[in-house]
């Protein structure tokens, strides 16, 4: 009895302790700006104002930083998927000279060793060189490289899970290497395939770093530039920011109620046997 | 010859790096027979199936599949079919899709893909399971289900990697004898790869006993039992395994550290012919060694190690002399023995095997 207690006890704290910045960022989205450093602090605004919304939409133009965080992340999801999700089976399958498919997938992994902010500079060189600054074809080449190493590592488990006499059996039955991928092992692969992309997703939706420095205007800036974009010389616009933060923190969570049912089948692969 | 060769393996050769899997084997497959590879793991039966199949690449050699030369053809192209050891039934599709995905992939008509999977599946007797997920049935179910995906298509080859492995005991046996069945009313050209020489024995018109890469017999499962050409195929085939002994020829008799066994005759004759024999082997099979209580002319004396009772016989496991080594004799199970008791062993003189101590060549 005192034990249940004590567990819900601390269940209930960590869940405040998580939850208490969300709430404070929703509600916060909504008061006006008297409200807002009100002591004691107002939780529940009496008279909600949707101001800060209309704001972002009419006069911040937050609509273009939304659909230009749309257009990066799905192709940056799409593109490594695809090249990812090759690589991978190429590593896990085909027996390469001199242990590569072990050391190819660790030099993958170990791309992702260093912090990234190592990169900004030589890639912000590149970048200009080629004139890819401030366009979203930039930063979804730039995610994409470092989305790939995650898409590489994670599926190269999944197909390592699958056994091997599978392509074998369709291979025989008729199909030659790529149609059995397709036609055998991708469907098998399909949960492993939903929880990568839905990383993919949530990691280039929520990048900050690159799109920063990368995408300067409005005409490929990503939604984080645009939330932090209500930092400005002379006020926060706390309002403002809660708000974009608010429909950002919205979309992820839509995607991710809608995808659950294949997060957890993701996490929980491997119950295929033959 | 009459029989017509249906494929054809020459002078083949397969290598990982250093390790030589298959090294320089020649085989005939011949139109309708069921040849089993026999051997034991690692000795390359595996790997010689999946070069037929074209799943591995050859190092050297050339392999025909009726005629043609496939060496550089994929799987897909070969008209094979393929059992594999954990049945390989693809876990997102039905028992009916299951089937019919060889006829599928090759674009055939519904009605005839429908038609030919009710065929199969009547044989096999497997209709009721058409809507169920391979993880939805039994073991045994998926070894048919396995097995009529093999049938579905008319293939020159049938290759089965040990089939009937992952099965209990009892459907083994059972399984077993329905393939033996199958096959003989189908008449398909079936190479069976397996460790277990009981089935080896029973379900192949000609075993290739395999050992380190190399085909140490081929030969009908009677030659290969009664006559084997060396101490490894003597060893491997039978079970319980031939007793073997260490000894040398001397005059008419073979010498060991236990017992002098005088040869017969004809024997003699064989060995004289042979030219010098010092060192042999001595191999008699269990069911070769009789066991008695009472002295017997020519017996040896021995003492029981441990006696078994299996039901339908008895085991009995006796030293002999000083002998640290056991040796088994299988016996009738009217014979009860109490440990270390004393009793006489002898051996059927025309069951006895010697071979040369050195090369392991049969010489008798």
């Amino acid at each position: 009895m005192l034990k249940s207690f004590f567990k819900y006890f601390f269940m209930v704290i960590i869940t405040m302790f998580v939850f208490f910045p969300i709430v404070w960022l929703v509600s916060t989205s909504f008061k006006n700006p008297v409200d807002m450093f009100a002591v004691p602090p107002i939780f529940v605004p009496a008279n909600p104002s949707f101001d800060h919304y209309a704001t972002l939409f009419f006069e911040a133009g937050i609509v273009k930083y939304i659909l230009n965080s749309v257009i990066v992340a799905v192709s940056t999801t799409l593109l490594s998927l695809v090249a990812g999700t090759l690589a991978a089976y190429s590593l896990a399958r085909f027996r390469l000279p001199y242990r590569m498919n072990e050391r190819l997938s660790f030099w993958v992994l170990s791309t992702r060793m260093f912090p990234p902010i190592v990169t900004i500079i030589p890639l912000f060189a590149m970048m200009r060189f080629f004139h890819l600054l401030n366009t979203r074809m930039g930063l979804v080449i730039a995610y994409t490289a470092f989305n790939l190493p995650f898409v590489v590592w994670m599926m190269r488990g999944f197909f390592m899970e699958i056994p091997e006499e599978l392509e074998e059996a369709a291979m025989v039955d008729g199909d030659s290497r790529m149609s059995a991928f397709r036609r055998i092992i991708l469907p098998i692969a399909k949960p492993g395939l939903v929880a990568t992309s839905i990383f993919t997703l949530i990691l280039s939706w929520n990048e900050f770093l690159f799109a920063l420095i990368l995408s300067q205007t409005r005409s490929a800036a990503t939604l984080p530039i645009g939330v932090a974009s209500t930092v400005t010389q002379y006020e926060i616009k706390w309002g403002e920011m809660s708000a974009a933060g608010v429909i950002a923190v919205v979309r992820v969570l839509i995607f991710a109620f809608v995808v659950q049912k294949h997060l957890v089948r993701g996490m929980s692969f491997g119950a295929i046997k033959g | 010859m009459q029989t017509e060769i249906k494929a054809n393996m020459k002078n083949v050769t397969k290598r990982f790096g250093e390790v030589v899997a298959v090294n320089n084997i020649s085989l005939d497959i011949k139109e309708g027979e069921f040849l089993v590879l026999l051997g034991p793991s690692g000795s390359g039966k595996t790997t010689l199936l999946r070069l037929l199949a074209g799943l591995e690449e050859l190092t050297e050699g050339d392999i025909y599949i009726e005629d043609t030369l496939v060496n550089n053809l994929p799987p897909r192209h070969r008209n094979i079919a393929m059992v594999f050891q954990n049945y390989a039934l693809y876990p997102h599709m039905s028992v009916f899709e299951n089937l019919a995905y060889p006829l599928k992939i090759r674009k055939r008509s519904k009605e005839e893909i429908a038609k030919r999977v009710r065929e199969v599946a009547e044989v096999l007797e497997i209709s009721e399971l058409f809507k169920r997920r391979p993880k939805q049935i039994s073991g045994g179910q998926k070894q048919r289900v396995a097995l009529g995906r093999a049938m579905i298509r008319k293939a020159n080859l049938f290759l089965m990697d040990e089939p009937l492995s992952n099965l209990d005991a009892k459907l083994r046996v059972q399984m077993r004898a329905e393939l033996r069945r199958l096959q003989k009313s189908m008449g398909t050209t079936t190479v069976y790869v397996t460790h277990d020489q009981a089935e080896a024995m029973t379900l192949a018109d000609r075993v290739a006993v395999l050992n380190n890469g190399v085909v140490q017999q081929l030969d009908s499962p009677e030659e290969v039992y009664f006559h084997p050409v060396n101490r490894f195929v003597a060893g491997f085939v039978g079970s319980p395994q031939m007793n073997f002994f260490a000894g040398s020829y001397e005059e008419a008799k073979i010498k060991t550290d236990y017992f002098e066994y005088p040869l017969p005759p004809e024997v003699v004759k064989k060995l004289e012919k042979k030219g010098k024999v010092e060192k042999i082997y001595f191999g008699i099979r269990p069911e070769d060694v009789t066991v008695s209580k009472i002295e017997i002319e020519g017996a040896y004396n021995a003492r029981i190690y441990v006696s078994e009772l299996m039901g339908a016989e008895s085991f009995v496991f006796f030293t002999i002399g000083n002998s640290v080594e056991r040796f088994l004799s299988r016996t009738s199970p009217d014979f009860r023995g109490n440990m270390d008791e004393s009793i006489w062993v002898s051996f059927k003189e025309d069951k006895i095997h010697i071979f040369d101590y050195d090369t392991d060549a049969a010489i008798i």
